[in-house]
């Protein structure tokens, strides 16, 4: 294998933390929710492992995948259409585990016998809830001097709200690592103290066999987290390690976050920490460029293609296809694609989904800790 | 499997009058539009006409094309069988030319044809800014019986003598062609898009690749031979927009037409009629709070805080505050910086205009000069560059160039 390739394949969990975001997920799933103009959440992570030459990637989808599997079509956009790898959508099994996978571990002996025929020597997992510019191979680099069983990687950060409120049975984990000299000496399920602390990324290296060793002695027991039921309990017979990352991360784990991390984009330092490194890539989609028509008033706006502006815009995150009409005022909002808003609305603090449509002259008004939402397709 | 038509495309022209813009590359990869290069429109045309083989004459300074082409993907040409294909002049057992015409463009190309067997041949020009469906103009020939048909438009009478001018007759049989007559009998100028019976073209370019005085050019020499055989040849009337960007003015009049589809006809904003590009990939535009962006096109990557008007920006193009940009067509990953003034003008790609430098000014009576700004080139603090000029060089700081 020439150097530029990463010796490792990618496995991604596209629902993980979609039981944060139930407005935004109630057609869709994690990874497929738009984010920053014109991408999916998913296109952060993949971009990130193409771009680290990690060409054979599977992504172990649960429930609501079909507008993932419409945005991901055959990978290409990602240069994932490889005759050895490339892109694979991993359906549930229902047949075999009888209900749809809870946990990694379920998730994981769904594909057991895909990952014994594999060459890569290393398994990078991953989900789609953070938008990063993240270097796999860094990491994995860290993964091979450290000699470590697992990497794992973690950001300085407070648990965020969105995480710690809801209770709800069906609630996804989160975790904090208690790390000493680099190594992981214990973890910690919802834990809910304050502070800026070790806050696991979830994102994992561990060479391709010893996975497939724990996953089948896990699965045979019954059990279906792997930080909860893999690692946690054998911090001491495992090598797990830390790997800091101290770029920029978006992460979704409420609406209100949701809203916060387009808003964060409209600070070009922000824009630049999270896209001036390697390209992300996404599905393209033809549009012609934006058109700001005579009269348009624009402030501290991000637009994508595809937008006909006739109104006023400030300070909002406009995706492909929006529109815009004559005295409209749109302010502080987040307009997902083919968002029509109609002449003379007024509108602040909305999230639009897609193909929302706003009719003549209505008035829409949120406020700064509670935007409102308004759901797919909807005709105001 | 034979294909009912396939497309040749003729894109090896130099487009010398656009000059500073083709310096490094071929006219029909010139950008255009905010997003587009011309090739783009007649390759999206061959898409949504339902034409999946289309081959590229290339010539003149041919790397930025075919690296733009590449496996033809973005406009859906990635085909088992056909797609899109880039046909460079090569060197045979016999020796080697280079195309010596349009004619014999195609004529060198014949094995590539014959591989397709296709009934009709659609001979297509890499110049012209237009939307057209090519299956009603086939249509058009198939019903006519044709074996020779031409796209035309008509141009007001006192500009038909700059044009190839197709006489017809009430059946729009054409009986007569004349090439830039001094008194022209017809106003249906030709618009350099052809259908022939492939039986027929093939033994017209044989014939004329067999006589050494001719020029192996459609225009001069093929349609002549069809006339004077009497062959079955009609005009079909197109309406639509169409430009033939082949100067300066006209290039930077057809970008300035897109910002007014609701007049020019120029629309891009068409659901059913897309036109196809290769993708910037980068971010969404920004504009910031101190920007001013009126009756402009803007697309990804853009970064404006200074004030843009009437304006088309392409991919990556930054505008920094105080800058000012009016009727200006500004192309990929090009900086203006602070306090420039960039008007009624054209900017290649990677261009730096530096601060407070002017570049180009409105038109003033008589005066009205497109200024053009080559591709790389730098342009230093507080340069001036007049209206007329056209740049391929870098300008220090402070200087002149009219």
């Amino acid at each position: 294998m020439v150097n530029s390739n990463a010796n490792a394949l990618g496995i991604i969990f596209p629902n993980s933390y979609d039981s944060l975001v139930p407005e935004l997920v109630a057609e869709r799933l994690m990874a497929s929710i738009p984010f920053a103009g014109r991408y999916r959440m998913v296109d952060f992570v993949l971009s990130s492992m193409v771009n680290a030459g990690i060409d054979n990637i599977s992504v172990i989808v649960r429930k609501n995948y079909h507008s993932l599997m419409d945005h991901l079509g055959s990978g290409r956009e990602w240069d994932l259409t490889r005759k050895n790898g490339g892109l694979n959508i991993v359906p549930p099994f229902a047949e075999k585990t009888v209900k749809v996978y809870n946990g990694r571990v379920e998730a994981l002996a769904s594909i057991l016998d895909f990952l014994k025929d594999q060459k890569e020597k290393y398994v990078i997992m991953s989900e789609a809830n953070l938008a990063a510019n993240f270097d796999f191979k860094a990491m994995l680099n860290a993964h091979m001097e450290s000699g470590a069983d697992v990497t794992v990687a973690y950001a300085r950060e407070e648990i965020p709200e969105g995480m710690i409120k809801p209770f709800d049975v069906n609630k996804d984990l989160y975790y904090t690592l208690d790390i000493e000299d680099g190594r992981v000496r214990e973890i910690q399920i919802n834990p809910e103290e304050p502070g800026v602390q070790n806050l696991s990324l979830n994102i994992y290296i561990i060479e391709r066999e010893l996975l497939i060793r724990q996953i089948g002695a896990a699965f045979v027991r019954g059990y279906v987290y792997f930080e909860r039921d893999i690692l946690a309990p054998q911090l001491d017979k495992l090598k797990v390690c830390g790997y800091r990352f101290d770029g920029y991360i978006a992460r979704i784990s409420s609406i209100k976050s949701y809203f916060d991390e387009n808003m964060k984009l409209l600070d070009e330092e922000n824009l630049d920490a999270l896209f001036g490194g390697n390209h992300i890539f996404t599905k393209i989609r033809d549009d012609n460029p934006t058109r700001y028509i005579k009269g348009a008033k624009v402030k501290n706006i991000m637009a994508a293609d595809g937008c006909i502006i006739e109104g006023e815009v400030e300070n909002s995150v406009l995706f492909r296809g929006v529109r815009v009409g004559k005295g409209a005022r749109v302010k502080n909002c987040v307009l997902m694609q083919d968002t029509v808003i109609e002449p003379g609305v007024n509108v602040e603090y909305i999230i639009s989904d897609k193909n929302v449509t706003v009719t003549a002259d209505k008035e829409i008004k949120g406020t700064d800790s509670f935007p409102v939402y308004v759901a797919k397709y909807q005709v105001v | 499997m034979a294909k009912e038509m396939i497309a040749m495309l003729l894109a090896g022209g130099q487009g010398s009058r656009l000059y500073a813009l083709t310096q490094k590359l071929a006219k029909p990869a010139v950008p255009f539009g905010g997003k587009y290069r011309i090739i783009d429109f007649p390759l999206s045309n061959c898409v949504n006409s339902g034409i999946d083989t289309v081959g590229i004459l290339t010539q003149y300074q041919p790397m930025v094309l075919n690296e733009y082409i590449g496996n033809g993907q973005p406009w859906d040409l990635d085909r088992l069988y056909g797609g899109v294909h880039v046909l460079p002049p090569y060197q045979k057992a016999s020796g080697s030319d280079w195309y010596k015409g349009t004619a014999n463009a195609i004529y060198q190309n014949i094995p590539f044809i014959e591989r397709y067997n296709p009934e009709y041949v659609i001979i297509l020009s890499g110049d012209q800014i237009c939307k057209q469906d090519y299956s009603d103009f086939l249509r058009f020939h198939k019903e006519k019986g044709a074996e020779f048909s031409v796209a035309v438009m008509e141009v007001p009478w006192e500009e038909a003598s700059r044009f190839g001018l197709m006489v017809a007759d009430e059946n729009d049989k054409i009986t007569e062609f004349q090439e830039k007559p001094k008194n022209p009998k017809s106003n249906l100028a030709s618009m350099g898009i052809y259908i022939f019976n492939w039986d027929v073209l093939k033994k017209y370019l044989i014939e004329d690749e067999a006589d050494p005085e001719s020029e192996n050019d459609f225009g001069n020499n093929i349609i002549p031979s069809l006339l004077r055989d009497g062959r079955r040849m009609y005009a079909y009337h197109f309406s639509g927009y169409w430009k033939d960007v082949g100067t300066i003015a006209s290039l930077w009049e057809a970008n300035m037409e897109v910002l007014d589809p609701e007049h020019s006809g120029i629309n891009l904003f068409d659901d059913d009629w897309k036109i196809f590009s290769r993708n910037s990939g980068m971010t969404g535009h920004k504009i910031s709070s101190g920007a001013e962006v009126e009756n402009s096109m803007i697309t990804d990557g853009c970064r404006i805080a200074g004030q843009v008007k009437h304006s088309v920006l392409f991919a990556g193009v930054i505008v920094e505050a105080g800058a000012y940009v009016e009727d200006a067509v500004v192309m990929g990953g090009t900086v203006i910086k602070a306090g420039a003034v960039v008007k009624h003008c054209i900017i290649a790609e990677n261009v730096v205009i530096g601060e407070n430098a002017e570049v180009g000014a409105m038109p003033e009576g008589a005066e009205n000069g497109v200024a053009t700004v080559g591709a790389g080139v730098y342009i230093g603090d507080g340069a001036k560059v007049g209206p007329n000029a056209m740049i391929d060089h870098n300008v220090k700081d402070g200087e002149v160039e009219w």
